[in-house]
C-alpha cells in the first residue's frame, strides 16, 4: 500500500538555481511537502494561459481548475470555435486571442499551458519560456529533432520551469510498479512490449472542408506523427523510465487497412525500439480492434509486469528453475511417494493466473496529479519529475521513428547532449 | 453555500443550456440510418442517426461517445480516478476545489434535492453498498446496518462554496451516487455535441432509461419510444414520438433482486432507507434529459400530492406514474402526450418475479 508522500512523489526534486542545468531526474521526493487542497491565500493565485484549448487543452483546463487558487485568465486559438467552449468550461467569458503572441503580452499571466498541436510546441513554448513564464507543455515535447534541441536550450538557458504532458510519470501504480522494477523484482527488465488497440477512426466530423487539416491534423504528416507520435510518445516514456535511458535505433512500419480516406498516416503502427544491451521496446497500435486497450507489458528474468490506466499487476516468473540449493535431504531422508494428479498446463501455453496487483483505489487522475504538481513547482519555484529531459526521451524517439515507421526503415536516434551554453 | 435553508425557491436550472434546434432543413429521408453503441455508466449507450456517409456517422460517433466517455470519467463512483470519487474521499477531510462543470453538476443535483425535500438526494451511496447495488447483485441489510449508515445519508450535510469552488461534506462517511441523474446529464452533453456537429436527426439512449430524440426520422413525427408495461414483456402501455426532447424512465423491476420472495428494487427512500415500493414505474418527459432523469426518480421518491404539486408547477413536463394500487386502474397522467392502453395495465406486484 502507498502512502500519501508516495502518491504525491515528485511535486518537487530541487530547487531550482540560477544556474539550472537539466538536472538528474527519476529521483524520490522524500522532501516533498505534503499538498493538498489546503485553503490558499491569494498570494497562492496562480493566473494561467492555454495556447491551444483543443479537446486536450479543454481537459487540462479542468485539471487545472481542480488546483486551488488556479485561474484560466487568456487563452488563444486559431479557430474560434474554442473560445465559446472555453466560456462554457470555465464559466465566464475568458480573454481570448487568435494571435498568440499578443496573448502573451498581459501582464497578469504566471504561467502557460501549450496544448497546440505538436507541429507548433517548439514555436509556442520557447516564446512562452521567452516572455518569462513557466510552460506546462502537451507531449510529445517538439515535432522535430531541431525542436527537440531548440526546447531544451530554451528551458536550460533560460533556468525556466518546464514541465512535459507525460502523466505516467504521476501515477502512483506507475511510480510504485517501477520502483520495484528497479529494484529486481522481476529481474532484469529486457522487454516492454506496449499496445494502444481502439475501435475510432480517430476522425473529426468537420463543419467546413477548408477546415479538415486544421481539425484533423492528426492524420496528415505534414503536421502529425500518427500513432506513435500521439499514442506512442506516452509508452515510450514509460520504456525510457523503465531502462533508465532513451532508445538508439528504432524500426518502423505502418498501413491502411480499413480508413481509406485520405489520410497519410497509418491506422495501425508498429515500432520496435532499441535501447543497450540488447532491450528492446515493442510498440504496436490499432484503429479496428480495442481489445488490447492502452497497456504495457514489462518482461524481466524473473517476472513480468502489466501496467494500465488503472492498475499495475505482477507476476512471477512462469517456468521454475533449478535453484542449485542444498537438495541431500532427498538422499538422507529419501523421497515421499504419493498420488500425483495435479494438472498443469502445457508449459507452452499462456499464463491466466492471477496477479498481484497494485492497490491504487485511492489515486487520483494522474493528470490531476501533474497539473498539481506543475502548481506546486511554480509556487515553490522547483523542477518537476517530467522535466524537459524526460520530455526529449521521448520526444526524440517518435520525430525520429515516425520517418522510420513512413518509411519502413530502422533508424538511429539522437541522443542528449548537453545544452548549449 | 449551505443546501440546509434557502433553496425553496430557486427552481433548479439544468446544467447543460436546453437544446435549440438549429439544424439545416435536410430531409433526412434520402440518408441511411446508422446505428452505433458504447458500454459505459454501467449501461450501453445506443445512437441512431442519420447521415450522408458512414464515415461521417462514425466521426460523430466517435465524437459523441468520446463525450460518454469523459462524463463517465467525471461522475463514476466506481473509477477511483473520477472527479466524483475524488470528491467522495477527501470532502469531509478538507473542502475539495472542483472544476466549474462538477460544481455545477452538484448544485443542480442538490437542487432537485431541494426541491424535492429530500425526496431525491445523490448521497445515497453508503445505502445503495447496504443493499449490494454496488457492483453487487442485491442484499437485505441488518436494521443494524441501516441505522449505522444513516447519519452519512443526508443531502443537508453536504455544503458547496460557489466562491470558492468547493465541496465539503459535514459528516463522514458521506458517498455520492450519481445514479439517479448522472446518465441523464451525460445524454445531455451527447446531445451539445450533435447540436455542434449538427445532424438532421438522431436517437440518443442511455440503456433505454433515458434518450433523447433530435428531429425525427424521414416521414415521422417524432422518435417512437415505447413504454413498456412493467413485469409484463411485450406489453406496451403508451407509445410517444418524441422530437426535440427527452424521456426517462424510472422502473421499480429495472435493478433489483429477489429475496425469500420478496422484490427489492433500488429507487431507496432516504427517510425508511428502504427501497420505495409505493410506486411501479415512472416516466418523464422534460425538454433537458437531466431533468427527465432527475424527475422520473424525484417522481418516483415523491408521495402522490407532492407529485401532484410538483407537475402542477411544472408545465414543460408530462409523467406518466404507474403504482401497484393501479393495477385495473388508470395510471396517473399529466399532460401525458400519446394513448394510452387501458387494457394492458394490469401491473406486477412487487412479489412477483417478472
Amino acid at each position: 500500500m502507498m502512502n500519501r508522500r508516495s502518491l504525491l512523489q515528485g511535486l518537487s526534486l530541487s530547487i531550482l538555481s540560477a544556474t539550472m542545468g537539466v538536472s538528474p531526474r527519476h529521483g524520490e521526493a522524500e522532501d516533498a511537502p505534503e499538498v493538498g487542497d489546503q485553503p490558499v491565500t491569494s498570494a497562492d493565485r496562480l493566473r494561467i494561459a492555454v495556447i491551444g484549448p483543443g479537446s486536450r487543452g479543454k481537459e487540462l483546463i479542468r485539471q487545472f481548475l481542480r488546483v486551488p487558487g488556479v485561474e484560466v485568465v487568456a487563452v488563444a486559438d486559431v479557430y474560434e470555435l474554442r473560445f465559446l467552449q472555453v466560456n462554457e468550461l470555465v464559466g465566464k467569458a475568458v480573454p481570448a486571442y487568435k494571435d498568440y503572441r499578443q496573448m502573451l503580452e498581459r501582464r497578469d499571466i504566471d504561467a502557460v499551458v501549450v496544448a497546440s498541436p505538436p507541429l507548433f510546441h517548439a514555436q509556442h513554448v520557447i516564446d512562452s519560456i521567452q516572455s518569462g513564464r513557466p510552460v506546462y507543455g502537451e507531449k510529445t515535447m517538439g515535432f522535430t529533432e531541431e525542436d527537440n534541441y531548440n526546447i531544451v536550450n530554451a528551458v536550460t538557458q533560460s533556468g525556466q520551469i518546464y514541465q512535459v504532458g507525460h502523466q505516467n510519470r504521476y501515477a502512483p501504480w506507475f511510480q510504485e510498479a517501477i520502483r520495484r522494477i528497479h529494484e529486481g523484482e522481476i529481474g532484469e527488465p529486457t522487454h516492454v512490449y506496449a499496445y494502444w488497440f481502439r475501435r475510432d477512426n480517430w476522425r473529426r466530423n468537420v463543419p467546413d472542408p477548408n477546415l479538415e487539416h486544421l481539425i484533423n491534423w492528426r492524420l496528415y504528416r505534414e503536421s502529425s506523427g500518427g500513432l506513435l507520435e500521439e499514442l506512442g510518445s506516452h509508452q515510450i516514456d514509460v520504456a525510457n523510465w523503465i531502462f533508465g535511458e532513451q532508445p538508439q535505433t528504432v524500426l518502423g512500419s505502418t498501413s491502411i487497412v480499413l480508413y481509406n480516406d485520405g489520410r497519410t498516416v497509418g491506422d495501425n503502427v508498429q515500432a520496435i525500439l532499441g535501447y543497450s544491451k540488447g532491450r528492446r521496446m515493442i510498440f504496436s497500435s490499432l484503429t479496428d480492434n480495442a481489445f488490447m486497450g492502452d497497456q504495457l507489458w514489462v518482461y524481466g528474468t524473473n517476472g513480468s509486469v502489466q501496467l494500465t490506466v488503472e492498475d499495475a499487476t505482477f507476476y512471477g516468473s512462469i517456468h521454475h528453475t533449478i535453484t542449485g540449493s542444498d537438495h541431500t535431504d532427498a538422499v538422507r531422508r529419501g523421497v515421499k511417494t504419493g498420488a500425483s494428479y495435479n494438472y498443469a498446463a502445457d508449459d507452452e501455453m499462456p499464463y491466466r493466473g492471477p496477479g498481484k496487483r497494485i492497490d491504487a483505489r485511492k489515486a487520483e487522475d494522474p493528470t490531476l496529479t501533474a497539473c498539481r504538481s506543475f502548481v506546486h513547482c511554480v509556487r515553490t519555484k522547483t523542477q518537476p519529475v517530467a522535466d524537459v529531459r524526460v520530455g526529449f526521451g521521448s520526444a526524440m524517439a517518435c520525430t525520429t521513428g515516425k520517418n522510420a515507421v513512413f518509411e519502413g526503415s530502422m533508424k538511429n536516434v539522437p541522443q542528449w547532449k548537453p545544452p548549449a551554453a | 453555500m449551505s443546501y440546509a435553508s434557502s433553496f425553496h425557491e430557486r427552481p433548479p436550472t439544468p446544467p447543460v443550456p436546453a437544446f435549440a434546434p438549429d439544424r439545416q432543413e435536410e430531409l433526412p429521408g434520402a440518408l441511411p440510418l446508422y446505428s452505433f453503441s458504447t458500454p459505459a455508466m454501467g449501461t450501453e449507450f445506443t445512437l441512431h442517426l442519420y447521415s450522408s456517409s458512414q464515415d461521417k456517422a462514425r466521426s460523430i460517433a466517435g465524437a459523441a461517445f468520446e463525450e460518454v466517455h469523459r462524463i463517465e470519467n467525471l461522475l463514476s463512483h466506481y473509477r477511483p480516478g473520477s472527479e466524483l470519487s475524488r470528491i467522495n474521499r477527501e470532502a469531509f477531510d478538507h473542502p475539495v476545489t472542483t472544476d466549474p462543470e462538477t460544481f455545477q453538476f452538484l448544485d443542480y443535483a442538490f437542487a432537485w434535492s431541494a426541491r424535492s425535500e429530500g425526496a431525491f438526494d445523490i448521497t445515497v451511496g453508503k445505502l445503495m453498498k447496504a443493499w449490494g447495488f454496488f457492483g453487487d447483485t442485491g442484499r437485505v441489510p441488518t436494521p443494524q446496518e441501516l441505522s449505522s449508515i444513516r447519519s452519512q445519508v443526508g443531502w443537508r450535510n453536504v455544503c458547496l462554496d460557489p466562491d470558492r469552488r468547493t465541496v465539503r461534506f459535514l459528516v463522514p462517511g458521506i458517498e455520492l451516487d450519481p445514479g439517479g441523474i448522472g446518465k441523464g446529464y451525460a445524454v445531455d452533453r451527447v446531445v451539445r455535441v450533435l447540436q455542434d456537429e449538427p445532424v438532421p436527426a438522431s436517437l440518443i439512449s442511455a440503456g433505454s432509461s433515458t434518450l433523447y430524440a433530435i428531429g425525427s426520422p424521414p416521414g415521422e413525427v417524432g422518435w417512437k419510444v415505447r413504454v413498456p408495461v412493467p413485469g409484463k414483456p411485450g406489453h406496451i402501455l403508451s407509445t410517444v414520438l418524441l422530437r426535440d426532447t427527452s424521456l426517462s424512465t424510472a422502473n421499480y423491476t429495472e435493478k433489483r433482486f429477489l429475496d425469500r420472495g420478496h422484490l427489492y428494487g433500488s429507487i431507496m427512500s432516504t427517510e425508511t432507507l428502504l427501497p420505495i415500493e409505493s410506486v411501479l414505474q415512472v416516466t418523464a418527459v422534460a425538454p433537458s434529459a437531466t431533468d427527465s432523469d432527475a424527475l422520473s426518480n424525484v417522481l418516483f421518491a415523491l408521495p402522490t400530492h407532492a407529485r401532484a404539486s410538483l407537475l402542477d408547477s411544472l408545465p414543460a413536463v408530462s409523467a406518466l406514474v404507474l403504482t401497484p394500487e393501479q393495477e385495473t386502474a388508470q395510471p396517473e397522467a399529466v399532460r401525458w402526450p400519446a394513448p394510452i392502453a387501458k387494457e394492458d395495465c394490469e401491473c406486477s406486484t412487487m412479489m412477483e418475479e417478472d
